[in-house]
């Protein structure tokens, strides 16, 4: 019997100053959308807005990815963001969307066995996509056709597939900034 | 319309593959709209179009991802660059700055982002770049390695 994981949310602190939104050019305040009522920026916000343009085109596909509707389920996103995030180093977006898989799943069993270890006791649908997007995120991919028949072979058809490939590259993405750019700890 | 991604997965429109992937336009618009903020911003911060291309280039190349590796290849070719930047872009060694220092960070968030510390932020910093060079490098890396893994995924579907 694996035990249950209790991850507590961390913080992220970046390791450069966010802008300040006092200060903030036009094309900052826009891409923050920073309205009188809106004035309160998380400093994850404040940091990547250095850079407008990425920030805004980034944001809008990351969002469409992770949460559009019909498709892949959206725990096994998670699912996939999770195994990007763990190959990534990325302990901040792994406890987030680990928190995220075990709401929506409504279990903490999945995100138990994978921080426990235990990938072995997952079920064939699971298993699947998890493996899935390790060998993926790995540079280079060690990904092979066998995943992909694999992923059929649980009853994926091509539209989740691909639905689960864009969770998986889009924390190729996250990771590369959340990790890279600061660092995550209990302390506010 | 085709776009990069189909192509470099080798995808042409009258395969089944094509026509799935567009019941996601907001993933293929938005991907486009993605390659175009890190590679052509309006605003690039510093961080040139040729020196963009050349180590989107050479993130391809640590990706074995050969079809992106020649796009970029092609529209580097374009803006006529240093042999600096061609040397960059096709794996060499890099011995100026502040081109060494980019190109030893770009090699290690793509190949092993677990090991990046803040003291590589800090490299960056003494080698000259601003807070938002640091930001739109790091978003330039970043999307590279996303557009490798959606192509890699695809092909893998075509294959498998």
């Amino acid at each position: 019997m694996i035990p249950s994981i209790n991850l507590k949310p961390l913080h992220w602190h970046p390791y450069i100053t966010p802008v300040d939104v006092e200060q903030a050019t036009p094309a900052q305040l826009d891409a923050m959308k920073v309205t009188p009522s809106n004035k309160k920026i998380s400093e994850y916000v404040r940091t990547l807005v250095h850079d407008p343009e990425s920030y805004t085109a980034r944001t809008g596909l990351f969002n469409a990815i992770m949460y559009v509707e019909g498709g892949l389920d959206r725990a096994d996103r998670e699912l996939g963001a999770l195994g990007a995030s763990i190959v990534n180093g990325c302990r901040y977006c792994a406890v987030v969307h680990a928190r995220r898989h075990a709401q929506l799943a409504e279990s903490d069993a999945v995100v138990s066995a994978i921080y426990f270890d235990r990938a072995d006791v997952l079920g064939e649908r699971d298993a699947a996509i998890y493996h899935f997007a390790r060998r993926l995120s790995v540079t280079p991919s060690e990904a092979t056709p066998d995943d992909i028949a694999a992923l059929r072979a649980v009853g994926m058809n091509d539209q989740e597939i691909i639905d689960l490939i864009h969770a998986i590259a889009i924390f190729g993405w996250a990771n590369r900034l959340m990790h890279v750019l600061g660092h995550a700890d209990l302390n506010k | 319309m085709s776009d990069v991604i189909d192509q470099a997965a080798g995808l042409t429109p009258e395969e089944a593959l094509y026509q799935t992937r567009r019941l996601r336009p907001e993933f293929v618009e938005g991907a486009e709209a993605c390659r175009l903020s890190v590679l052509t911003p309006e605003d690039d911060q510093g961080l040139s179009a040729d020196l963009r291309l050349a180590l989107a280039q050479r993130m391809a190349v640590l990706n074995g991802d050969a079809p992106l590796q020649h796009d970029y290849q092609a529209q580097l070719a374009a803006l006529n660059p240093s042999e600096a930047l061609l040397a960059l872009a096709a794996g060499g060694i890099v011995s100026e700055e502040p081109l060494a220092t980019i190109t030893r960070h770009a090699d290690r968030v793509t190949q092993q982002p677990i090991q990046a510390t803040e003291h590589h932020i800090r490299l960056l910093e003494q080698a000259g770049l601003s807070n938002p060079q640091i930001i739109a490098l790091s978003e330039l890396i970043a999307f590279v390695n996303f557009q490798t893994r959606v192509a890699t995924g695809l092909r893998l579907m075509r294959s498998a």
